[in-house]
């Protein structure tokens, strides 16, 4: 393996695991503050997808109208199923929002192929031939997925740190007793979670769609992925989530010219598995939300 | 702490078992008069992109066989079901469609996984079985002869890829292969083909589905420096390769399979970057007036041309060759009999007929006939498998443009 | 009909199986398996080897039982480290390890291409079509004894052990027993019945290949030890057969309502398990039968 092998398989690496640290954002995000596992939370990506698809084809060619429909859309879906199913299993154990959410994912997916059938979909942008500097190849897509998930993580992180809403949700996340003691009224700050979850997810599904296509299973697939990011970084960790999505990304792509394509994923949970034998609560555990 | 089964428990239980069974105890009407045809198309599951299309053209050629006044005295019935694309919920609804419908030929199986968990049931039960898997087990694993393919074997498929290759002279190919049955199928069949005309494939690739990217996997590929690269694939993933292939901006030819290269993955892509491509698919009679009515009646129904689902016109085929042996066989001919015909009005060596229609008048004079299908020419060897021709098909400015035929 | 319902009674007998080992799991010790499928793979992959390479079935459905036991053995030990949500997402990644090591090593399994032609149970007995009821029979006598072996265990001292574990783990270890050691065994004896659920599943279908064994079959397992209610016996059998009767009904309801395409159906279908679910966990969230947890 050449210098610049080495350099394309980890700007593969970074992109993918980027693209996958928004989901594990907003997973890591509810674990922290409503504390349980959303496996909804690939189907939110889906429908907020498709909804970018819907405003394209309604007519809007412009892929930043898609985006804010998207993100519209994945925010008001993140929302009723917060009114409609997580708010009535607030205080239960985890497992009984984890099992719902496996219902909601069910549901929302089945609701959007009902309605949009199974045939795949592209958003219409222009193709882009990529930057090659001496074999080592950049695409500006790729630059513009990058900068779109680091825009949208600082904005997170100024969230949970500079404004009252992020303090409040950082402060239920640590302690929700201590949190109500102090006048927090949780309601209104897990709206705003939601929201915040819903448009993180519309984001990444987006940019999904755009690097790849827009299906039924789309984010369903990517739950998985998610998940382990989510652990690897320490639950409830945002740092995590990211650092964990893109050490996932470029560890199974650093590992296909060893074991090849197929078991780059099984290589990815082997990792997993190394970092959890030795910190069992992943690389940036415990912190929730605090750091 | 201990559990004890109350009688409550007991009478719940039992009560929840009842709700069980007492649901699927309807009685279904069952017209004496009729032929009986389950369908198992993927609706839902991997195969969900063809699945639906595939049902519309069972039900198109159905009408049109009921409306040329049924075949050998009967009107054709169809039942309805989803295969999932799922072996074992296949078998569940295989067994509904044997034991409760009483169907007498299961049509549209899809995935070689499909196929070969239904053929033991419709084997055991003694009825037809015609499917689109190209996985070579099927043909031997069929014992009586009931089991019908109407996809040309992945294997057939790749040694078509290599005549192609090796007719416009290229010398280094490499794979990439969707890691399943079939697409591991169209490359393994193509490296056997290749290889046996003395020449080497500089690089082989298996990837996996659903991935947001594959650039790591086309940058093993184009390392080799391959002339040309052939897949087995399909079209969202083709979708995903041939666009990070577009941008690497590496040249490169591509052969792929027509279910993967068809107009949905031109609309995907745009006319730029598939110019050149080359699309291989066993030849259709585009030219026939039946596949022309074929054409428009699923136009109406799915608002794409046929063309995007290669599946279809083989379902279509299905309903066709099942009327012709049916009305060749005569009035109240067992399920063996009607099966004994298919080989008899589908293969050479008879006039050679596009429709129904057509074929039943020549029937009716005793004449011997040889239906020429949507989808291929459609003649069976002694397995069951269609041996079609396949053409070579270049997209030209978002066309796919038949340039040549290759017999195999 | 009558062949429809005895295998449709079939697949849902195997659900039980695999219900009835969740529940030792999570409805008794609280281990949050998400990794079902996987020793349900091994059970059915370990068992069509063995009878493809002329083993007799006994031997083989034993043997499949044992080795999916033993696979479950380091997920234990690892069960003990990591809480709730970090074993579930383990176990959940074990089982897509497992089920990408059944597609790549194609020498053993033939892969993608898949096992076809697995021996049918009882088929050498020459009774024709009795040969399913006679699974049938089997499944529920092994369902049974299943049952009576947890049933015994849940009584047993041995057995308060681990409820009390569920409980108080703390207050176990300071009557001086191991806990660690009785969950592990707990995650074993679930596994295993997961094996047996995988050795019926592969002589029924006589066809596997990797694709049956995605993490779906896991969260139907879920969704039936759910609705059927956590720690409960009975809670596994109505579950899995409710499980089934959405599943199978569902083509019947489509009879009676032929507006309706199957491409619609389909989804209707998956719009129903999952609405059940959330109303389940929302309105009854003791299930069906009341739960223990």
């Amino acid at each position: 393996m050449t210098l610049v092998d080495l350099c394309n398989l980890l700007i593969n690496g970074t992109i993918e695991g980027l693209l996958i640290a928004l989901p594990a954002l907003a997973l890591t995000l509810v674990m922290g503050v409503a504390r349980f596992p959303n496996a909804a939370t690939g189907d939110y990506m889906t429908v907020a997808a498709y909804a970018g698809i819907g405003v394209q084809a309604w007519g809007a060619a412009s892929i930043f109208l898609a985006g804010l429909g998207a993100i519209a859309a994945g925010a008001a879906i993140s929302i009723i199923f917060y009114l409609w199913v997580f708010r009535a299993l607030r205080g239960r154990a985890p497992v009984a929002s984890l099992v719902a959410s496996i219902g909601v994912a069910f549901f929302a997916r089945s609701m959007l192929t009902l309605f949009v059938g199974h045939d795949q979909q592209t958003f219409n942008l222009p193709l882009v031939r990529a930057w090659n500097f001496g074999g080592v190849r950049l695409l500006p897509t790729d630059l513009y997925v990058a900068a779109l998930a680091l825009i949208a993580m600082a904005l997170l992180f100024a969230l949970l740190h500079l404004t009252p809403i992020g303090r409040q949700m950082r402060a239920i996340a640590d302690n929700p007793d201590l949190a109500r003691a102090c006048g927090i009224r949780s309601g209104r700050v897990l709206l705003s979670l939601w929201a915040v979850v819903g448009a993180l997810c519309a984001l990444g599904g987006m940019m999904f769609g755009v690097k790849a296509v827009v299906s039924p299973e789309l984010g369903w697939e990517l739950l998985i992925p998610a998940f382990a990011a989510m652990i690897l970084g320490g639950i409830g960790s945002p740092i995590g989530a990211v650092v964990g999505a893109v050490l996932l990304g470029i560890a199974s792509e650093l590992s296909v010219p060893f074991v090849g394509p197929s078991y780059k994923i099984a290589v990815a949970f082997l990792l997993l598995l190394l970092v959890l034998l030795l910190r069992p609560r992943g690389l940036f555990g415990k912190a929730i939300l605090s750091r | 702490m201990s559990q004890r089964i109350t009688r409550r428990d007991v009478l719940k239980a039992s009560a929840s078992l009842a709700a069980a069974s007492a649901l699927p105890r309807f009685a279904f009407a069952q017209s004496a008069g009729t032929f009986r045809i389950g369908t198992l198309c993927p609706i839902t599951g991997a195969g969900s992109p063809y699945g639906s299309g595939m049902q519309k053209a069972i039900e198109i050629g159905v009408a049109e066989v009921n409306g040329a006044g049924g075949a050998g005295g009967r009107k054709l019935e169809l039942f309805n079901e989803d295969g999932q694309t799922k072996p074992d919920a296949a078998v569940l609804a295989a067994k509904k469609l044997i034991e409760v419908n009483k169907v007498q030929a299961i049509f549209g199986t899809w995935s070689s996984g499909v196929t070969l968990a239904v053929m033991p049931l419709t084997d055991a039960a003694g009825i037809i079985e015609m499917n689109c898997s190209g996985a070579p087990a099927i043909s031997t694993l069929d014992t009586k002869d009931l089991v019908w393919r109407f996809q040309a074997t992945n294997d057939r498929f790749g040694a078509a890829f290599a005549v192609i290759a090796e007719k416009r002279g290229w010398k280094r190919p490499a794979t990439m292969a969707f890691n399943n049955a079939s697409g591991i199928g169209n490359a393994e069949g193509f490296k056997k083909a290749w290889e046996k005309k003395g020449g080497r494939v500089v690089a082989s690739v298996v990837y996996e589905p659903n991935r947001p990217s594959y650039r790591t996997e086309l940058q093993q590929i184009l390392a080799a420096k391959p002339d040309v690269i052939v897949t087995g694939s399909y079209v969202p993933d083709s979708t995903i390769i041939l666009r990070e292939w577009y941008q690497s901006g590496q040249d490169v030819k591509w052969i792929l399979p027509g279910w993967a290269a068809n107009p949905d993955l031109v609309k995907a892509l745009g006319n730029e970057v598939v110019e050149g491509l080359i699309s291989v698919d066993s030849v259709s009679n585009e030219n026939a007036a039946s596949y022309k009515a074929l054409d428009a009646a699923y136009q109406k129904a799915t608002g794409k041309p046929v063309s995007t689902n290669v599946y279809a016109s083989m379902c279509y085929d299905m309903v066709m060759c099942i009327a012709l042996a049916m009305e060749a066989a005569g009035p109240n001919a067992t399920v063996a009999q009607v099966n004994a015909k298919i080989r008899e009005v589908a293969n050479p060596d008879g006039t050679q007929v596009y429709s129904f229609s057509e074929g039943k008048k020549l029937l009716s004079e005793k004449k011997k006939i040889n239906y020429e299908g949507a989808s291929s020419k459609l003649d069976f060897d002694q397995y069951g498998d269609v041996t079609p021709d396949f053409g070579v098909f270049v997209i030209e400015k978002g066309q796919l443009v038949r340039h040549d035929v290759v017999a195999i | 009909m009558i062949a429809y319902l005895i295998a449709v009674g079939i697949i849902a007998l195997i659900y039980m199986l695999l219900t009835i080992g969740l529940n030792l799991q999570y409805g008794y010790t609280g281990l949050i398996n998400f990794g079902v499928v996987a020793f349900f793979a091994i059970g059915a992959y370990t068992s069509a080897l063995l009878t493809l390479g002329g083993w007799p079935l006994v031997p083989a459905f034993v043997v499949a039982i044992i080795v999916a036991a033993i696979v479950a053995y380091p997920i234990g030990l690892l069960s003990l480290r990591l809480s709730d949500d970090y074993l579930a997402v383990v176990t959940l990644g074990f089982s897509e390890v497992v089920r990408l090591a059944i597609q790549q090593e194609r020498w053993l399994t033939h892969g993608v291409q898949g096992l076809p032609g697995i021996p049918r149970m009882f088929l050498s007995l020459g009774i024709g079509d009795y040969a399913e009821l006679a699974t049938l029979a089997v499944l529920v006598l092994c369902n049974l004894a299943a049952i009576g072996l947890m049933l015994h265990l849940v009584r047993s001292p041995y057995g308060r052990l681990i409820q009390a574990i569920r409980d108080d783990e703390v207050a176990v270890e300071a009557i001086g027993k191991d806990p660690r050691r009785l969950k592990v065994q707990v995650f074993m004896l679930g596994s295993g019945l997961a094996g047996l659920a995988g050795a019926f599943y592969a002589h029924f279908i006589t066809y596997l290949s990797p694709d049956q064994f995605l993490p779906l079959v896991t969260f139907y397992v879920w969704i039936a030890m759910i609705i059927g209610g956590t720690g409960r016996t009975t809670g596994a059998v109505a579950g899995s057969l409710i499980l089934m009767v959405f599943l199978e009904g569902s083509r019947f309801a489509r009879d009676w309502i032929p507006s309706v395409s199957e491409v619609q159906m389909a989804s209707v279908r998956l719009a129903l398990v999952g609405l059940a679910l959330i109303l389940f966990t929302i309105y009854r969230p003791q299930g069906m039968m009341g739960s223990r947890r």
